[in-house]
């Protein structure tokens, strides 16, 4: 009699110890980012000095997206800029979480120093809003590579690691 | 409550024990690992699950038009999945999913933002695993706010339900398929232990049967082969005491025998210069005659003692055996009285003045039962003696009846026995004139045993109205029959 009752109370255990049982609330990591009204763009103001603007098309967008806006120039909102003109804003973008690779359609003589640092400022600051680390480096691939053009470059408005 | 008394049994217990072990460890160990199985497996697919959610949350985000419209949120809802529903404020997607089982604890969570959150929600229909994904807008300085935008996936646990119900139900199956197993294991050890008890007690019953030499092998070296060898110990023990006391016993006998059959020869020889000397009696003088008749008295009652220390012998022997004839008690009995001279002495009552009672029996030995009996009850006991004959059914019966003060407990129980002196209360004759000849002690034991071997019985005890009272009881057909 108390084998049988014994039985059915370890079979009740066993059927109980395999169902999915009601949890309380708990944490599974990291929340997703990327939304955005639009991608921030750096051009330069009258002293030549980096100026962070959002252009606001909506949407983040993808790093290629920033960058190319950046290419298209400042439009009439009264910024400068320091790369020159051009008809082809294609970029590739290839990205890691501590680097950004951006092969633009430009040689290293159409870009000003201050015009590379509008590029890797732009592509650093998409970087981190699509949730990529702040201490990201990027390297520029020109159409006619120099020496030390595809060198790992920071942002100067990027804050010390 | 049936089981109980089928429980009793030693191989019934061992096995219901073993089984119930066995049961258990294996209803034990599987639990263990299926329960920890059981978590692992709900575990991954709820971290599966939440990868997946936050990598398609990751891709969609950056195209996300913010702050969002009802069609963006329908399309983010779609990227996510079937059974993703996207908020941001009071806004939803419109697709289905079953957002009741998004408990406020969870919105809560969500709402705080600090990370992804999950809730495992059980309902009547199954199991549940509610996701809750808040968005993050992460400035270009890297400083994150939630954005409002928030998902819930609720995804239905049914298909890891229904691996785990194939495990709990190959876990059960794991465990009937032992019990059978378990028992028959368990039966083969009881039976180990069990041949040898069973082996021990038919040795026993042997032993209690008479035959003192049976022995039980011991085999092995624990504790039933040790029980083996006490009980062995105790059985030799038993067969020397016995056979040393069986040893006394006859040569106590073949003593009793053999002086008895010497003193025969020498004692027909002095019977006979005594029956000389008790004829010549009158011609002595008067203390020589007293001399003479003690002498002839004593000598009578060495004949008989030696007579019946030779019955005796032959009861001992096994080699008594009765000459059985056809005759009527009735007219037996008055010859016996007749013969002691005691029929003036006596009552003797019979069924009918001229009745017969006709029997099958040892003449000479139911004259010896009687002459006892009457003898005793005039000896010891106070007239009127009264001596009835009748015919009870199968059985004749002869009473002995006198009016003393009848017999105490102890000779009661004693009456039977060799060599019983009977009660020292009971008078011993009269003390005056013709002196009685004490009895042997051999009388009423040997009439008790000529009685057992016509098959009948000789009982004695006290007559409420008078004193001690003894029955012969035997059976008419003759001993046998």
């Amino acid at each position: 009699m108390s084998g049988v009752r014994a039985a059915a109370v370890l079979g009740a255990l066993l059927l109980a110890g395999c169902s999915i049982p009601s949890t309380g609330v708990t944490g599974a990591g990291q929340a997703p980012t990327g939304v955005a009204p639009g991608p921030t763009l750096y051009f330069l103001d009258d002293d030549g000095d980096l100026q962070p603007r959002v252009r606001e098309t909506g949407s983040l967008g993808t790093v290629a997206d920033a960058v190319q806006l950046l290419l298209v120039g400042p439009g009439g909102s009264g910024s400068r800029t320091g790369i020159a003109e051009t008809s082809v804003t294609r970029v590739v973008v290839t990205t890691s979480p501590e680097r950004v690779t951006l092969r633009v359609p430009l040689a290293p003589t159409d870009v000003t120093a201050a015009g590379v640092d509008q590029i890797v400022c732009t592509a650093w600051a998409s970087h981190v809003q699509h949730g990529g680390s702040p201490r990201a480096t990027v390297v520029i691939d020109f159409t006619i590579p120099t020496a030390r053009s595809a060198r790992p470059r920071t942002c100067p408005l990027a804050p010390e690691p | 409550m049936r089981l109980r008394p089928r429980l009793r049994g030693l191989r019934a217990r061992l096995v219901a024990a073993s089984a119930l072990v066995a049961m258990l460890s294996v209803g034990a160990a599987v639990w263990a690992a299926a329960a920890s199985a059981s978590r692992s497996l709900v575990d991954s697919y709820e971290r599966q699950v939440v990868r997946s959610t936050v990598d398609q949350v990751s891709a969609v985000a950056p195209t996300l038009t913010y702050p969002p419209d009802q069609e963006s949120l329908d399309r983010a809802a779609g990227a996510v999945g079937p059974d993703a529903v996207v908020t941001f404020r009071d806004r939803r997607s419109a697709a289905e999913a079953r957002t009741a089982l998004v408990t406020d604890a969870l919105r809560g969570a969500v709402r705080t933002g600090d990370g992804v959150v999950t809730q495992r929600v059980r309902v009547p229909e199954g199991a549940w695993l509610v996701v809750g994904v808040p968005v993050l807008a992460t400035a270009p300085d890297g400083s994150a706010r939630p954005s409002g935008v928030e998902v819930f996936v609720v995804q239905d646990l049914a298909e890891v339900q229904d691996q785990l119900d194939r495990m709990t139900r190959t876990v059960v199956a794991t465990t009937a398929v032992t019990l059978p197993v378990a028992v028959l294991l368990a039966l083969a050890a009881a039976g180990t232990v069990l041949r040898p008890v069973r082996r021990l007690r038919d040795t026993a019953t042997r032993i209690a049967a008479g035959d003192l030499q049976a022995r039980s092998e011991p085999r092995g070296a624990d504790e039933l082969a040790d029980l083996t060898r006490t009980v062995n110990g105790m059985a030799d023990a038993v067969q020397d005491s016995v056979t040393r006391l069986q040893r006394l016993q006859t040569d106590a006998r073949r003593f009793a025998a053999d002086v008895s059959h010497e003193l025969r020869t020498p004692l027909s020889t002095l019977s006979a210069v005594v029956e000389v000397l008790d004829d010549a009696v009158d011609d002595l003088d008067e203390d020589a005659r007293e001399s003479a008749r003690l002498a002839v008295a004593e000598t009578a009652r060495l004949v008989r003692l030696v007579e019946d220390l030779m019955e005796v012998a032959r009861f001992d022997a096994g080699t008594a055996r009765l000459q059985l004839d056809r005759l009527d008690v009735v007219e037996a009995v008055r010859r016996t009285l007749h013969a002691r001279g005691w029929l003036g002495e006596v009552d003797l009552r019979v069924p009918a003045p001229d009745a017969q009672v006709w029997a099958v029996l040892d003449g000479r030995r139911l004259d010896v039962i009687v002459a006892n009996l009457v003898g005793n009850a005039l000896t010891h006991g106070a007239r009127p003696v009264l001596v009835e004959v009748r015919s009870e059914a199968d059985d004749v019966v002869v009473v002995v009846r006198d009016s003393g003060p009848g017999l105490s407990a102890d000779a009661l129980e004693h009456a039977f026995d060799r060599f019983s002196k009977g009660d020292p209360a009971r008078s011993r004759g009269d003390g005056t004139g013709a002196r009685p000849t004490p009895g042997s002690g051999l009388g009423l034991s040997l009439a008790w045993e000529s009685a057992v071997l016509h098959g009948g019985v000789l009982t004695g005890d006290n007559d409420p109205e008078a004193g001690a009272r003894f029955t012969l009881r035997l059976p008419r057909a003759g001993a046998g029959s």
